[in-house]
């Protein structure tokens, strides 16, 4: 059973590079490889250029958070991110100056002399990072450092980790299985699923233009809506339903062979808007049943059903005034992917 | 659905109930904890030997006796030899043979489960089957120093008397050290593996990583097995007894095996009396001090 | 040279050593076994022989004729009925110290300290008690001291245990309509149940192993295995056949109660380290 095959992988430098997916798709084996605490049965590693399969962990030049921190709880703030300098023999004076730098770009610097369990989960995530960053490695790697903390020191923490980055401007590795961290903070994410990278690049090129189905409904949230519909004429015919959709001029070449036949469409919450405001060309309309709406201040979020699916569409909370049972509908069909059923690819 | 009973009730608690829970174990240990200990303080202060039933009070003659009683102190040095010896060697070796488990290895339960034997074996037995093995002319022990030597081995391990501490030490020794292995094996299983991981990120080395890290996190138990083998080792008697009895002379006497002299086979009945209440309060002064320790240490 | 290359000759050599102590452990125990089934020039042969011509089980029918045997018996019964009432009344004891917290920390601290009394301290006394009773040699009196004795261990093991199992399942069958004593019965003896077969497990080799309470306690009816044994030792020469043959009764049920509840008795090893 292998945790990762058939991965090519290259990750330039001074880059913030997320390896992301689902639970169980290979990411964390595939950083753990990385740090070189998994072990590689075919291929190799290189980093800058040297081949480092049989090099052990501390040779490698790389430094890691860890998703439960793994702090040494006998050891003080200071000791803790002080370790790895004093395990290679650097000089008292020299430790002192790179602890107080990192402690103090981590605002950490007035913990340094408390224990581990004196700490809340922000703050031993920061000396975890402090640990991490002290000794100026090549390359950081973090395993899932922000899941063990709540909602709102997530967004805190994800703000203070992408500013490292620009501070530090060194090759960052960042594993999560959240896919909003991914979207905010990499400037290339590598989707992976079962073991095998799904599609990477920018996190603007995963979310516009998905290769599969996967990817696209992976990124966004709430996630994308799938409508499953026949392509007749110039038009996709949505399943058990009269609505249909127009198909834009630029797109009708790409879909001939899929005259007559099966194909589902891919369009977003964000890719619908009330009929009555939006007014382009490039807009089918559709009127609809609203079955639910999730109002969350700025957005209001209405499910309502298309053909055989649920789907979800964005409004303004605005675009709901009063209490409405129906609602017309229309889609920017310039931004809608359609995909191939069968195969599950981006058309 | 039987008695329904009132909420208060429920939530106060029964006061009763709990009485009831402990009171047939507290009167069982104040039998026989409670009440032999003060009916052996009583016969100390009197004059029961061998020869005279004289229940008189004798004041503390019994106790003065204990401190020019040279044989009592040989046989608390003697015990406080074997503990400071077989203690260290147990941990030593249980240490290593944890650290050689604590990794992927095959079929890990089955030898666990063979190295677990020699503990549940009977001390008894255990010194009857070193008593076997070190028999002069049948057993295997010298019949393998043989083949070392290339000439006929006939020690006697049980009579030499440089010989008597290293037979009873390898029979305790023997069945001992499986016992601090497995505790030292849980413990070590229960270190965070992730701390090692970044220790080796870091760049520890192995002896950084063991000392730095891995025995603060085992350390507590590692009190506990130091505490309870300790313990037992004050006690030792059954192994000493099967092999040679506290000979030769009163040389392997252990404090047990003194006060089992003393009590059973001299019928000194209220000096002994005395000696069992010195044993207690030195044991206790012993725990108290060193449960203080570990109390500080936490 | 290549990891997996170190890791794998790493492996190999912790097999080496693993063997090597596996055999250097269970040596006494394969000689003892190994010479119960020895005839008596075959034991005293020399120089010693390391496996018998035939496995002979005259040592053991010996033990049997003359009646020995039955002292395995004994031990049977007082270890059992003594392991019985302490894991009983230790472990309501104990559950009135987890969850009522009775006697505070007082209580608690001086049972655990009546375990660490050495057993010669406690012999004596407890012997000049039933000579006064004429309790020496009787089941009874065997029994109420090993289960006196082991009362401190199970009430301690086991309120570790019932702490560890959360107090809302009572709540729960309280607030259903059960009485107490049925909640204690119903609810916690079977969650705890892992804790029960571990403490019983040790409880049991305990009284089962001991030979100075029984060389005190006992004389001729209730002997137990272990006095038996030392009875073979002579002045002059030791009856092995005997020794062994004795050892070897007494010690494989022991063997069988490891081996079916292997899991068990190492889960409570170190439990009870961490607990402790």
């Amino acid at each position: 059973m292998h945790a990762v095959k058939g991965v090519d992988l290259e990750i330039p430098k001074g880059e913030f590079t997320v390896l992301v997916g689902q639970s169980g798709c290979g990411k964390s084996t595939l950083l753990r490889t990385i740090a070189g605490l998994e072990e590689i049965d075919e291929g190799s590693i290189e980093i800058d250029g040297e081949v480092v399969n049989d090099v052990a962990p501390k040779d490698r030049d790389i430094a890691m958070v860890f998703q439960n921190y793994a702090l040494y709880p006998y050891m003080t703030v200071f000791d803790n991110i002080a370790f790895g300098l004093r395990a290679r023999k650097t000089p008292n004076a020299e430790i002192e100056a790179k602890v107080a730098e990192a402690s103090r770009m981590l605002s950490i610097d007035h913990l340094l002399e408390r224990y581990p369990r004196q700490l809340s989960g922000g703050q031993l995530q920061r000396v975890a990072i402090g640990r991490a960053i002290v000794r100026q490695a090549r390359i950081y790697l973090f395993d899932e450092p922000l899941s063990n903390l709540d909602a709102q020191l997530r967004d805190e923490m994800r703000g203070e980790i992408k500013r490292l980055h620009r501070e530090l401007g060194k090759t960052m590795i960042y594993v999560t299985h959240d896919q909003i961290e991914a979207m905010t903070m990499a400037d290339r994410i590598v989707l992976l699923r079962d073991g095998k990278i799904e599609q990477q690049g920018s996190p603007l090129d995963l979310y516009e233009r998905p290769a599969t189905k996967y990817v696209a409904g992976f990124l966004g949230s709430p996630s994308m809506n799938f409508i499953d519909g026949m392509v007749t004429e110039n038009k996709v015919t949505i399943n058990n339903s009269n609505h249909s959709l127009d198909i834009p001029e630029q797109l009708k070449n790409k879909l001939t062979s899929y005259a007559n036949k099966q194909i589902i469409v891919g369009i977003r919450p964000e890719h619908f808007s009330r009929a009555d405001i939006a007014n382009h060309q490039q807009h089918s309309k559709l009127s609809v049943n609203i079955e639910l709406v999730q109002p969350t201040g700025s957005r209001s979020y209405v499910t309502f059903r298309l053909g055989q699916n649920s789907a979800v569409a964005e409004l303004r909370p605005q675009d709901l005034l009063g209490h409405n049972t129906t609602i017309e509908l229309s889609v920017d069909m310039s931004r809608v992917i359609y995909i191939d059923p069968i195969t599950e690819m981006t058309i | 659905m039987k008695n329904k009973r009132p909420l208060s009730q429920l939530i106060l608690g029964d006061r009763g109930f709990k009485y009831q829970l402990i009171a047939p174990s507290i009167f069982i240990l104040l039998l026989i904890g409670i009440f032999p200990l003060i009916y052996t303080l009583l016969v100390s202060f009197q004059g029961i030997t061998m020869m005279e039933n004289d229940t008189s009070f004798h004041g503390l003659q019994n106790y003065i006796a204990l401190g020019t009683d040279t044989r009592l102190w040989e046989a608390l040095l003697h015990t406080i030899i074997f503990t400071c010896i077989a203690l260290p060697i147990e941990l030593l070796l249980g240490l290593l043979m944890a650290q050689l488990f604590i990794d992927k290895l095959p079929g890990r339960q089955i030898f666990v489960a063979l190295l677990v034997l020699p503990v549940v074996v009977a001390p008894v037995v255990s010194g009857a089957t070193w008593s076997l093995l070190l028999d002069t002319r049948f057993g295997p022990i010298n019949q393998i120093l043989g083949w070392f030597t290339g000439e006929e081995v006939t020690l006697l391990w049980t009579i030499n008397p440089n010989l008597v501490y290293p037979s009873i030490l390898a029979a305790e020794i023997w069945q001992w050290t499986p016992f601090m292995f497995l505790l030292l094996l849980a413990a070590l299983s229960a270190v965070d593996k992730s701390q090692l991981e970044a220790a080796s990120i870091d760049g520890a080395g192995y002896w950084t990583t063991f000392f730095k890290i891995v025995l603060p996190a085992i350390w507590p138990v590692m009190a506990v097995a130091i505490l309870i083998r300790g313990l037992d080792l004050f006690r030792l008697f059954d192994i000493v007894w099967a092999l040679t009895r506290g000979g030769p002379g009163t040389m392997t006497e252990t404090i047990s095996i003194f006060t089992y002299v003393k009590g059973f086979q001299q019928f000194e009945t209220s000096y002994t009396g005395a000696v069992a209440l010195l044993i207690i309060i030195l044991l206790s002064v012993l725990v108290i001090g060193a449960l203080k320790k570990v109390e500080i240490a936490r | 040279m290549k990891t997996s290359h170190r890791k794998k000759i790493k492996l190999a050599f912790r097999y080496v050593a693993v063997i090597a102590l596996t055999i250097l452990f269970l040596f006494p125990i394969y000689w003892l076994f190994m010479i119960s089934f020895k005839t008596a020039n075959e034991i005293y042969a020399y120089p010693p022989v390391w496996w018998p011509e035939t496995l002979q089980l005259s040592n053991y029918r010996v033990l049997f004729e003359d009646g020995d045997a039955a002292t395995v018996g004994n031990s049977l019964i007082v270890a059992g009925v003594s392991t019985i009432f302490a894991m009983i009344l230790g472990t309501i004891c104990a559950y009135s110290l987890a969850r009522f917290k009775t006697g505070g920390e007082h209580l608690a601290n001086w049972i655990i300290s009546q375990r660490m009394i050495p057993p010669i301290a406690i012999v004596f006394p407890v012997f000049l008690l039933y000579v006064w009773f004429g309790m020496v040699d009787t089941y009874f009196g065997l029994i109420l001291l090993y289960t006196a004795f082991n009362l401190p261990y199970v009430i301690w093991m086991m309120r570790g245990y019932i702490m560890d199992i959360p107090i809302s399942l009572e709540q729960a069958a309280l607030v259903d309509g059960y009485t107490r004593w049925q909640v204690v019965w119903k609810v916690v003896f079977p969650m705890c149940r892992a804790g029960l077969f571990a403490t019983a497990i040790f409880t049991f080799v305990f009284a089962w192993n001991d030979f100075i309470f029984a060389l005190v306690l006992t004389r001729t009816d209730v002997a137990t295995y272990t006095v038996q044994v030392t009875h073979y030792f002579g002045g002059q020469s030791n009856f092995w056949g005997k020794i062994s043959a004795m050892s070897v009764l007494g010690t494989l049920p022991i063997f069988f109660i490891v081996a079916f509840m292997q899991k068990y008795l190492v889960r409570g090893i170190s439990l009870g380290a961490v607990k402790g």
